[in-house]
C-alpha cells in the first residue's frame, strides 16, 4: 500500500517524510509521532476542521507517523500529505491511488496555503519521479523547474476529486523567463553625474569585483548600488534555480524575472540573520545574494565579528551552517558592494562643508577601513557629493542600464570562455598565480604597472587587485591583452579607502 | 655628573626658571652650582616659595642623579644654556629653555626650517606639507616641527622618506610618545632624526606644555612655513614667537571660506609671506632645487594633457565634470586621471575629485 509523501527541509534540501495513518477505537484524539515541531504537532487541528470542511469526519483514535522517527520534522507544510492519509483511511480516497508528494498548509475551511519549500521539493519528486501536488500560491516557482509533474490545487476537495479520478488536473506547464526579462528598479540613467562611479559600476559587474565605495552622505551610494543590480547579466536557467532552491527554502518568492538578487543589510543585522543558522539553519542574507549583490551601506557600523564572519563565505562561495541541530551548506557566490561616509561625520573632503572629526576620531575610523575584509574587495572608489554648480556643469547622463548590460555580458562571456579549463567564470575568482600566468598582460603594462607601484606605495596584494580589474577593462574594451591604458584605468579605481591620503 | 650639569637638571625640573634667570645670576657673579650649596641664593632670583621648596625636595632625593643616569641608559644627550652647543637661535627667545634633552642622530642646529600647521588638515593641506618636507629634504634641509597629528607628521614623514633630517620638538619628555599613533615617526626619527625637549623624561602631555615648546621650534628655525592653521592653533603661536624674533614667516594660502585656513591666511594679510611655489620657495632659501616639471609635459598623451591643464589651470574638479568639461567618455577620464596619478601629477583630493599637485 503506498503512503503519501511529504516533505522536511534540510537546508535547500528536501527529504521525503513518509505518513503513516492507524485509526482504531475509542475516544477522539489524534497523535503525531517522529520528531514534530510545534507546527506541525499543530497540524492535527487544521487537518481536522479542513477534513470536516468537505464532509470527512473522523472518529477514534488516530495515530500519525512521520518517518524516518529520528528526523525533526519542521513547518506547516506537512499538513497536506497527513490530511490525504487519513482521508485514504477513512475511505475517502482510494487507497490504491499513485504515490505522490504532497506540499501545503491547510486553512481550517480546506483552502491550502502558500508553503515553503516548494522548489526543494519538486527537485525531489522530479528525482523520484513522482507527481509533485501543491497549493497553487507556489505554482509561478515551481513552474520554472524542468522536468516535474506538478499540480497546482487550490481547495483539498479539488484534490481528493482528483485522486477519486473524478476530475483529471492539468500538470504546471514548465516556463522560463525570457533571457532578458530583468526587473530594473534604478536604472543607471537614474542617477545624474557619477560618471566614474557609473563605470567603476561597469567593471565592477563585468568583473564580478566587490567594491567598496566611500562618499559623504547623499553622494549616492544608494542609487549606485541598486543601480548595479540592473547591469549584471542576467541569471543563466542553473543559476536561477539555484537562486529560486533559497528563496523556496526560506519561503520567500522570488520573481525578478532574470534579473539578479540584490539584498541590502542593515549595520543592526545579527550574524545569524546574515550568514544563516537558528535552529531550523535557515539561509541568511549572504546566501539570499547567492548570484546576486549583497549591500552592506554603512559598512563601517557593523560589527567587527559580523564581518569577520563573512570573510571564509567570500573566499569560498558557500558557508556552512553548523549548529547543534546539524550541519548545511548553503551556497554564497556573492558581488558584496559596500558603502560607507569618509569619516564619522561623513563631511571630510567635501568643500563647503566642514568636517567636524577630530583626528583621534579619523585615525579609529581610518582603522575601521583597513581591515582584512577590505583584502576581498578589489575596487575602492570615493563618491563625491556635487555641489549644485557642479551638478549644473555635469551633461544629462545619457546611457542606460540595458546598453550597460549588453557591454557587461559580453565581457562576461570573454571570460568564461577564458577561464573555462580552470572552472573559473570571473576574473574576480582567479588566483594569483594563475592571473599572472595566463591573464596576458603586457610586458609594457607590468613595466607601467612597477612604477606607479613604486610612487603609491602599493602591496603586492594591491598589485594583483589592480591586475584582476585591468583584465576586467581590457575584456570590457575587447581585448586580447592588458596594456598599460588598462592598467592605468584600473589605478584610479583604488583611490577610495585611502581617502586622509596616506600611504595604504 | 658635574655639578653645574645637576644644578641645571635641578633648576629645569622646578619650572619656574629659565636661560634669562641664569643670565642674571652670572651678572651677579653666581654660577648655577653654587646653588646647590646655597638654596637661599634661589630667594635672589625670585624664586617662589613653593618653587624652593620643590629644589630642596628633589635635591634631598637624588633626582638629579636618577635622571641623569635614565638618560645615559636611553643615551639621552642634554644641552645647557651657555653651552657651545647651545643653538644660538634660541638666545633669541625671551624666555630661551635652560636646557633641552636631545635623543637621536643627527645635531641639533638651528639652520632647519619648521613646517607646522593643524592637527586636523584638509587633504590639500596634508599634500602640501608632505610635499614642502620632501622638496625640503632634497633641497639639504633640516625640517623641525611638533611631531603631533596632522600637518607635523605629514611633513616630518615625507622628509625622513626622501632620506633627510627632521627635528621634532616635543611637548611631552623625549622618551613618551605622543600621540601614540605617531610611534612609528618619533623612532625613525631617532633614527635619522632627532627628539628635542625641554621636558624631564617621562614628562607626560599636558595641555599647558605645548604652546610653550612652540617657542622652541620658532628658535631653533631660520624659516618658518605654516601650511594650513585655524586663528587659534598652536601654529599661529609659533608664527607669532617667529615674527617677533624676526624669522623668516610664510603661509600657504588657502580658501577664503575654509575655517582651517582661517590663521594662516590671516598670516599673510599680516605680512608673512605667502607660499606659493615650493620649488622656489625652496632655492630662496638657498637650496639645490631642480625643476622637472617641464619635460614630464611632452610626455603626456593629449587626454592626459587636456585634464592635467585642466586641474592645474581651474582647480579641483569631479570625474564628471572633467569628463563633461574635456567632452571625453568617463572611461577615457579614468584612463587619463589614472596614467597622471601613476606620473605623480594628479592626486585624489577628497572622496571622489581631483587635483594636480606639481
Amino acid at each position: 500500500m503506498s503512503k503519501a509523501l511529504g516533505i522536511t527541509l534540510r537546508g535547500i534540501e528536501a527529504v521525503a517524510v513518509e505518513v503513516e495513518v492507524e485509526v482504531t477505537g475509542g475516544l477522539f484524539a489524534i497523535s503525531i509521532v517522529g520528531l514534530p515541531d510545534a507546527a506541525v504537532r499543530e497540524a492535527k487541528e487544521r487537518v481536522r476542521a479542513a477534513l470536516r470542511s468537505i464532509g470527512i469526519s473522523l472518529r477514534g483514535r488516530i495515530a500519525v507517523n512521520l518517518a524516518p522517527a529520528d528526523l525533526p520534522k519542521e513547518g506547516a507544510l506537512l499538513d497536506l500529505p497527513i490530511a490525504i492519509e487519513m482521508a485514504k483511511q477513512v475511505g475517502s480516497v482510494p487507497a490504491s491511488s499513485q504515490p505522490a508528494v504532497f506540499v501545503g498548509e491547510l486553512a481550517l475551511d480546506g483552502r491550502l496555503r502558500r508553503a515553503k519549500g516548494a522548489v526543494p521539493a519538486a527537485m525531489l519528486a522530479r528525482k523520484l519521479s513522482l507527481p509533485l501536488y501543491i497549493p497553487h500560491e507556489n505554482a509561478h516557482e515551481v513552474s520554472l523547474v524542468k522536468g516535474v509533474e506538478a499540480y497546482a490545487i487550490s481547495h483539498i476537495a479539488e484534490l481528493i476529486e482528483a485522486l477519486r479520478g473524478e476530475v483529471a488536473l492539468r500538470p504546471i506547464e514548465h516556463r522560463v523567463p525570457a533571457p532578458q526579462e530583468i526587473e530594473v528598479d534604478v536604472d543607471l540613467a537614474d542617477i545624474k553625474g557619477q560618471a566614474g562611479a557609473k563605470r567603476a559600476m561597469e567593471i565592477a559587474a563585468a568583473g564580478h569585483h566587490n567594491l567598496l565605495m566611500v562618499g559623504p552622505p547623499g553622494s549616492g551610494k544608494t542609487m549606485l548600488a541598486r543601480a548595479l543590480k540592473s547591469i549584471l547579466p542576467p541569471l543563466s536557467d542553473e543559476e536561477l534555480l539555484e537562486v529560486l532552491l533559497i528563496y523556496s527554502a526560506r519561503g520567500l518568492s522570488f520573481d525578478g524575472g532574470r534579473a539578479r538578487p540584490f539584498r541590502s543589510v542593515h549595520h543592526t543585522a545579527s550574524t545569524v540573520a546574515v550568514c544563516g543558522g537558528g535552529n531550523a539553519l535557515q539561509p541568511g542574507e549572504i546566501s539570499l545574494a547567492h548570484r546576486g549583490v549583497l549591500f552592506l551601506d554603512e559598512f563601517t557600523e557593523f560589527r567587527r565579528d559580523l564581518i569577520e564572519a563573512m570573510r571564509q563565505p567570500l573566499e569560498d562561495g558557500k558557508i556552512v551552517v553548523s549548529r547543534s541541530s546539524g550541519s548545511v551548506t548553503y551556497p554564497a557566490q556573492v558581488l558584496l558592494a559596500l558603502a560607507c561616509n569618509p569619516c564619522p561625520c561623513g563631511n571630510f573632503g567635501d568643500p563647503g562643508f566642514p568636517c567636524r572629526c577630530s583626528p583621534g576620531e579619523l585615525e579609529r575610523y581610518q582603522r575601521k577601513l583597513s581591515g582584512p575584509i577590505l583584502d576581498r574587495i578589489d575596487m575602492q572608489i570615493s563618491v563625491p557629493r556635487l555641489s549644485p554648480d557642479e551638478l549644473m556643469a555635469v551633461e544629462p547622463s545619457g546611457e542606460d542600464s540595458a546598453s550597460v548590460r549588453r557591454r557587461v555580458e559580453r565581457a562576461r562571456e570573454i571570460q568564461i570562455e577564458r577561464w573555462k579549463a580552470w572552472g573559473i567564470r570571473s576574473n574576480a575568482e582567479v588566483p594569483e598565480a594563475l592571473l599572472r600566468k595566463e591573464a596576458h598582460i603586457k610586458k609594457e603594462a607590468r613595466a607601467f604597472l612597477r612604477s606607479a607601484m613604486g610612487r603609491s606605495r602599493l602591496s603586492g596584494r594591491g598589485f594583483t587587485r589592480i591586475l584582476r580589474v585591468a583584465r576586467s577593462v581590457a575584456d570590457l574594451a575587447g581585448e586580447e591583452c592588458v596594456g598599460a591604458s588598462h592598467v592605468a584605468e584600473a589605478l584610479a579605481y583604488r583611490e577610495g579607502a585611502n581617502i586622509y591620503g596616506r600611504p595604504s | 655628573m658635574d655639578a653645574r650639569l645637576k644644578a641645571f637638571l635641578l633648576l629645569n625640573a622646578c619650572q619656574c626658571f629659565d636661560g634669562r634667570a641664569v643670565e642674571a645670576l652670572a651678572q651677579r657673579g653666581i654660577k648655577p652650582e653654587d646653588l646647590l650649596e646655597a638654596p637661599a641664593l634661589l630667594k635672589a632670583l625670585g624664586a617662589s616659595e613653593s618653587s624652593i621648596s620643590a629644589w630642596s625636595d628633589l635635591q634631598r632625593d637624588g633626582w638629579a642623579e636618577r635622571e641623569w643616569e635614565k638618560c645615559l641608559k636611553l643615551k639621552v644627550d642634554v644641552v645647557c644654556f651657555g653651552d657651545g652647543r647651545y643653538p644660538k637661535g634660541l638666545l633669541d627667545l625671551s624666555s630661551p629653555p635652560l636646557l633641552l634633552y636631545l635623543w637621536g642622530a643627527s645635531p641639533l642646529d638651528d639652520g632647519g626650517v619648521a613646517v607646522v600647521g593643524t592637527r586636523r588638515p584638509s587633504t590639500y593641506g596634508l599634500r602640501i606639507a608632505k610635499e614642502l618636507g620632501r622638496e625640503l629634504a632634497a633641497a639639504g634641509f633640516v625640517v623641525v616641527s611638533g611631531g603631533a597629528y596632522g600637518i607635523d607628521c605629514a611633513a616630518q614623514e615625507a622628509a625622513l622618506e626622501a632620506d633627510g633630517s627632521s627635528i621634532a620638538v616635543l611637548g611631552t619628555g623625549v622618551d613618551c610618545v605622543y600621540p601614540s599613533s605617531n610611534r612609528r615617526l618619533f623612532e625613525r626619527l631617532k633614527e635619522s632624526g632627532l627628539l628635542v625637549s625641554e621636558y624631564p623624561l617621562s614628562s607626560q602631555a599636558r595641555p599647558w606644555r605645548f604652546p610653550k615648546r612652540n617657542r622652541i621650534i620658532a628658535g631653533v628655525s631660520r624659516s618658518v612655513v605654516v601650511v594650513e592653521a585655524p586663528q587659534r592653533s598652536g601654529a599661529m603661536i609659533t608664527a607669532r614667537i617667529a615674527m617677533e624674533i624676526g624669522r623668516d614667516l610664510w603661509a600657504v594660502p588657502g580658501r577664503v571660506d575654509e575655517e582651517v585656513c582661517r590663521g594662516s591666511n590671516l598670516l599673510i594679510f599680516d605680512g608673512a609671506q605667502p607660499l606659493i611655489d615650493i620649488p622656489a620657495f625652496c632655492s630662496l632659501l638657498g637650496g639645490n632645487v631642480i625643476f622637472e616639471g617641464e619635460s614630464q609635459m611632452r610626455e603626456l598623451s593629449v587626454e592626459e594633457k587636456l585634464v592635467y591643464s585642466m586641474l592645474k589651470e581651474r582647480g579641483e574638479r569631479t570625474v564628471d565634470n572633467i569628463a563633461s568639461e574635456a567632452k571625453m567618455s568617463a572611461a577615457d577620464a579614468m584612463l587619463a586621471l589614472g596614467m597622471l596619478t601613476a606620473k605623480g601629477l594628479v592626486a585624489s583630493s577628497g572622496p571622489g575629485r581631483w587635483s594636480a599637485i606639481r
